[in-house]
């Protein structure tokens, strides 16, 4: 009896790692994670993004972005790492909903993204990025916006 | 969903840079409402080569309008196709393709 439970956990846990590991590719976050693109605030959406997990900071994702933006209808983001990324997000406190963008890169590709952003006011971006090991990094700044965008 | 998709591919050593423009006004339903105006919004991107996806991106309407990206990528050459595929929030989808340079 006793080797019987044994086995049958062992086959619990074999297919508990197997599982996740069957669609690597093509996640729209949009249809997989709902509640994260409907959050107000960016701890929120992080939260129903990637977990409850620990966030930890980090400096070894570059994070380029204007201290001052003069137009906060087009604000230039660049993201670029070395680390083994699977998931980076931007999140924002400054419009009506904090998902902004989710980048899932593609196996064997570097985290290496440049794109626009609106901001209707001054707030704090935030980064999150989920590493291949599961470890949650982050990062952000603060982006002071002096004509907010967003039609505002 | 927006007519022109303008893209770049270059590749140099192995690295393939690419540079893609959308055109969509990535407006969300407040900025909409305000224009008077349809929501209309680029909610998912992927990009392929060689049967390969190597960019992909849910975005939201807080992206600037007319998005315009920068990345780049290995496993192609030139001569190879990079495609891409828009899904709007209305679940419309649009596709353009580039020869890799």
């Amino acid at each position: 009896m006793e080797r019987r439970k044994f086995l049958n956990l062992g086959l619990v846990a074999a297919a508990a790692v197997l599982t996740p590991m069957t669609d690597l590719f093509a996640v729209n976050f949009r249809e997989t994670k709902p509640k994260a693109w409907a959050a107000e605030k960016s701890a929120d959406a992080i939260k129903e993004m990637f977990g409850a997990g620990e966030l930890k900071k980090t400096d070894k994702i570059k994070f380029v972005a204007p201290k001052l933006a003069e137009n906060g209808g087009s604000i230039p983001i660049t993201l670029s790492t070395d680390l083994d990324i699977e998931t980076i997000a931007l999140f924002q406190d400054a419009n009506p909903r904090a998902a902004t963008v989710v980048f899932s890169v593609p196996e064997g590709q570097k985290v290496d993204y440049s794109f626009r952003i609106k901001m209707r006011q001054t707030a704090v971006v935030t980064i999150v990025a989920k590493a291949k090991d599961g470890t949650l990094y982050t990062t952000g700044k603060e982006i002071d916006v002096s004509i907010g965008g967003c039609g505002g | 969903m927006g007519k022109k998709m303008k893209i770049k591919a270059k590749e140099k050593g192995g690295v393939v840079k690419v540079k893609a423009m959308f055109t969509s006004l990535m407006a969300d339903k407040e900025e909409a409402e305000k224009k008077k105006i349809k929501a209309e919004y680029i909610s998912y991107i992927v990009g392929k080569a060689n049967g390969k996806v190597v960019f992909e991106a849910t975005t939201s309407g807080f992206m600037a309008e007319n998005p315009l990206l920068k990345f780049s990528f290995t496993g192609a050459k030139k001569g190879d196709e990079l495609e891409f595929t828009l899904t709007d929030n209305h679940g419309e989808t649009q596709v353009g393709k580039k020869k890799i340079k």
